[in-house]
């Protein structure tokens, strides 16, 4: 239990890190000194200082929109092991409560998008809406695919079950690594789905919808953003932990070493290739959707 | 067509200029757009004498300029459009009416240009609208999120392909053209170096001619080359710095901020020649204020070695990734013969395969000895505007190699006398984005009594505008960027 409340907070104080240091990495591959690591912390609490101030068409949706936003985050963020602790929330199941706690929070943020009625946010929830509903699969095909392997719903058994005793948990990693990846880089908003860095309205797909949110409604929002990339940057690294013993320690080593590997690789990705045109990101999503059912062949053949 | 036939930087009399009846006046104007010519001013000879318009108009295949004259009665201004049948005058009538309170009959799409309140036609101008329940209206600007100028665009979408874009400008108007009446002559270089920040060398030039042409002033072969000089290093400076844009809003990080490197040494050489990275206080008439010494010289070949080098790899990593050219290819087409008609020009133009250069369809200055390679691209999407800029680089920075190591000996500087009365003069300058006009009347002192400034800026908008016809809305910043127009040169 402890070291499930470990994980929790390592995962609400850590995230903004994450996000630094992947822009950081990005700054010092095109050349340039960035913002320091800890940036998004002062912006965090810049925005704090900052009046809330909300359009006068909107309703209440856009008022409690940020924090059901925030704590759906936050709760799927407790079911998450860190070096394969027990987390917080962990029972039979959890594994749709997972998926659609994100989903909730997506989609509150989607209808404070369409509350405030600017034409911008109503293209941006469009849009959101549309990568949505082929994001979805690519989670329970890496995932779910697991959980139909060793027949267990929990996040926590299930990464508990993958064995390294068998050549197909090889294949099985470099599968479920790529395509938790290209579900990060879609979820998150980061290249080559969506440019964080832009700041063409037209062009955006996350950062339109929180274009007219200022003060602690953005505060939420942005926090939020930080805990989802860590929250899919964990996710990734709960697919290494077979390689090393049954520790805490030992484990707790390969989620940094992963996590460093996965923020490095993020910055290249970012720094090398060009954004997608919009009307191909589907099929790069269903890419990592068959990616995600080859696992499940694998299985079935090899049995 | 009966016209007064003049060439660039040649002056003339106004009173060698035919001014003919309304009827006359239109039928002369039409003869001349029917064979191909192009229009580059519709305004009034002298400010205050506002019945008296004159029509200029190029031919590119003989190097000429035809120059119209129309007399209208006092209180009847009023001419048929000639925009119905040829799109690219539609502008300039536009610019007529709102600003002289010319009627243009039966014009297709009166707009106000510079004005927002101005009510053309006895109503209040009103943004054309799509009609339909899925119809989506998307309003940008004029202030915008990046710290770029003001511009109001308004899309008319379904779902996310735009129909139609209009564009809305004339935040920046700030009565250039008016000032250079009022200023004083040593203001007026300071003045054209500020129309628009990115085309300094551009519009400095342009000035400059049209003062000594006034003048008859002579410039030594030497200053000629510097001012060609410094126009190429402008040209390499702002298309390494639109390739970065345009590689930047697809998302490549890599090569945006190596363009962006490259581009501070170009302007950095431009700073050891005259102290300014862009180029002000260069120009002055009757020549240039700096000269080349053994040791910039020495300086400037070696930086832009370094440029030649490196623009070559990174251009070899842009025009080779897939994922940039997946973005590029068949985005914001504007085909040949549309661009014909509604008159591109620079290098918009010459991604769309019209063969038109200033500096080789109307020679000035040192280009006319030392001419530079026509380069067009056929497709006329963003990636034949991305790989021209690139192809251009390469050219200016040959031209820049060929004169530094052959530069001529002489005075950078001539001495200039008061300006011919009653005279007329028109300038044209290739500046990077396109082609820059000048033009200026005097009155029987000598003092100037109308100055008009077309900046390429003005013909283009239309340009974009059209690209974004059924083109995704997201692709707007890469097709806007790929034009890389001005805000404050279309405003003045």
């Amino acid at each position: 239990m402890i070291q499930g409340i470990i994980s929790i907070l390592i995962i609400l104080l850590l995230a903004p890190m994450f996000a630094g240091l992947v822009n950081k990495l990005k700054a010092i591959f095109t050349g340039r000194i960035g913002a320091p690591t800890i940036q998004p912390y002062y912006d965090l609490k810049r925005l704090l200082r900052k009046e809330t101030i909300n359009a006068d068409s909107s309703s209440f949706i856009s008022a409690i929109s940020p924090v059901i936003n925030f704590v759906s985050v936050v709760i799927a963020a407790a079911m998450l092991p860190i070096g394969l602790a027990r987390p917080v929330i962990s029972f039979e199941g959890d594994i749709i409560l997972f998926a659609y706690v994100l989903g909730l929070a997506r989609f509150f943020q989607i209808l404070a998008a369409m509350d405030i009625g600017s034409s911008f946010e109503g293209m941006g929830a469009a849009r959101e809406t549309t990568f949505a509903v082929f994001a979805e699969p690519i989670f329970f095909f890496t995932l779910g695919s697991i959980a139909f392997m060793s027949g267990l719903t929990s996040i926590y058994d299930i990464y508990h079950s993958i064995r390294l005793d068998n050549v197909t948990y090889i294949i099985f990693i470099i599968v479920c690594s790529t395509s938790a990846f290209i579900l990060a880089v879609t979820e998150c908003s980061r290249m080559p789905v969506d440019d964080p860095n832009t700041h063409l309205e037209l062009t955006m797909i996350h950062e339109v919808m929180i274009l007219d949110n200022s003060g602690i409604d953005l505060f939420l929002y942005q926090y939020s953003s930080y805990i989802k990339l860590f929250i899919y940057a964990i996710l990734e690294t709960s697919f290494f932990y077979p390689f090393g013993v049954k520790s805490y320690t030992v484990g707790i080593i390969i989620f940094v070493v992963v996590i460093a590997v996965l923020s490095i690789t993020l910055a290249v990705v970012e720094t090398i290739t060009s954004r997608f045109k919009m009307k191909n990101i589907p099929q790069y999503l269903l890419f990592a959707t068959a990616i995600g059912i080859l696992n499940l062949l694998i299985y079935t053949f090899t049995k | 067509m009966i016209s007064l036939q003049v060439q660039n930087n040649q002056p003339f009399r106004i009173d060698e200029i035919p001014f003919l009846n309304k009827s006359d006046f239109v039928d002369s104007v039409s003869e001349g757009l029917s064979n191909g010519f192009r229009m580059i001013g519709l305004f009034p000879a002298d400010k205050n004498v506002t019945h008296k318009i004159i029509s200029l108009l190029i031919d590119p295949d003989f190097s000429s300029i035809h120059i119209t004259g129309g007399e209208f009665p006092k209180d009847k201004l009023e001419f048929e459009s000639f925009a119905n049948q040829y799109p690219q005058t539609n502008y300039f009538e536009c610019e007529l009416a709102e600003n002289y309170g010319y009627e243009p009959i039966g014009h297709p799409w009166l707009r106000p240009v510079r004005k927002q309140n101005i009510i053309l036609g006895n109503k209040p101008y009103q943004f054309y609208k799509l009609e339909g329940d899925e119809v989506h209206e998307v309003a940008v600007g004029p202030i915008h999120a990046g710290v770029i100028e003001p511009g109001h665009f308004r899309f008319q979408c379904h779902g996310e392909l735009v129909y139609h874009l209009e564009i809305n400008l004339g935040y920046q108007h700030r009565g250039v053209e008016a000032m250079m009446l009022d200023t004083k002559n040593n203001q007026r270089v300071v003045l054209s170096e500020s129309i628009t920040g990115d085309t300094v060398i551009g519009h400095t030039y342009a000035h400059c001619s049209v003062i000594e042409s006034l003048t008859d002033t002579q410039i030594s072969l030497r200053a000629q080359v510097i001012r060609s000089v410094a126009e190429e290093f402008e040209r390499i400076a702002m298309h390494l710095s639109g390739l970065g844009g345009v590689a930047n809003d697809v998302g490549l990080a890599i090569v945006s901020s190596s363009y962006g490197r490259l581009r501070t040494l170009v302007i950095n050489s431009l700073a050891l020649l005259c102290g300014s990275r862009f180029g002000r206080g260069l120009f002055i008439y009757g020549g240039v204020r700096f000269d080349f010494n053994d040791e910039n010289v020495k300086q400037i070949i070696s930086n832009l070695e370094i440029v030649r080098k490196d623009v070559s790899a990174i251009n070899k990593f842009l025009f080779s990734s897939t994922g940039a050219l997946t973005r590029f290819e068949n985005t914001g087409i504007v085909n040949k013969d549309i661009a014909q008609q509604i008159g591109l020009v620079g290098m918009a133009a010459r991604s769309s395969g019209i063969e038109t250069d200033a500096r080789i369809n109307y020679p000035y200055g040192a280009y006319r000895y030392f001419p530079v390679s026509l380069i067009t691209l056929p497709s006329g999407d963003v990636f034949a505007r991305a790989r021209l800029r690139a192809l251009e680089i390469d050219e200016s920075l040959r031209f820049i190699f060929e004169q530094m190591e052959n530069l001529s000996d002489g005075e950078i500087k001539s001495d200039v006398g008061s300006a011919n009365p009653r005279s007329g003069i028109v300038s044209i300058v290739e500046g990077w984005r396109g082609e820059i006009v000048h033009i200026a009347f005097t009155d029987s002192e000598g003092k100037i009594i109308q100055y008009k400034i077309k900046d390429p800026s003005f013909n283009n908008w239309y340009g974009l505008s059209l690209a974004l016809r059924k083109t995704a809305i997201s692709d707007f910043p890469l097709c806007n960027k790929s034009f890389d127009l001005s805000y404050a040169g279309h405003d003045l």
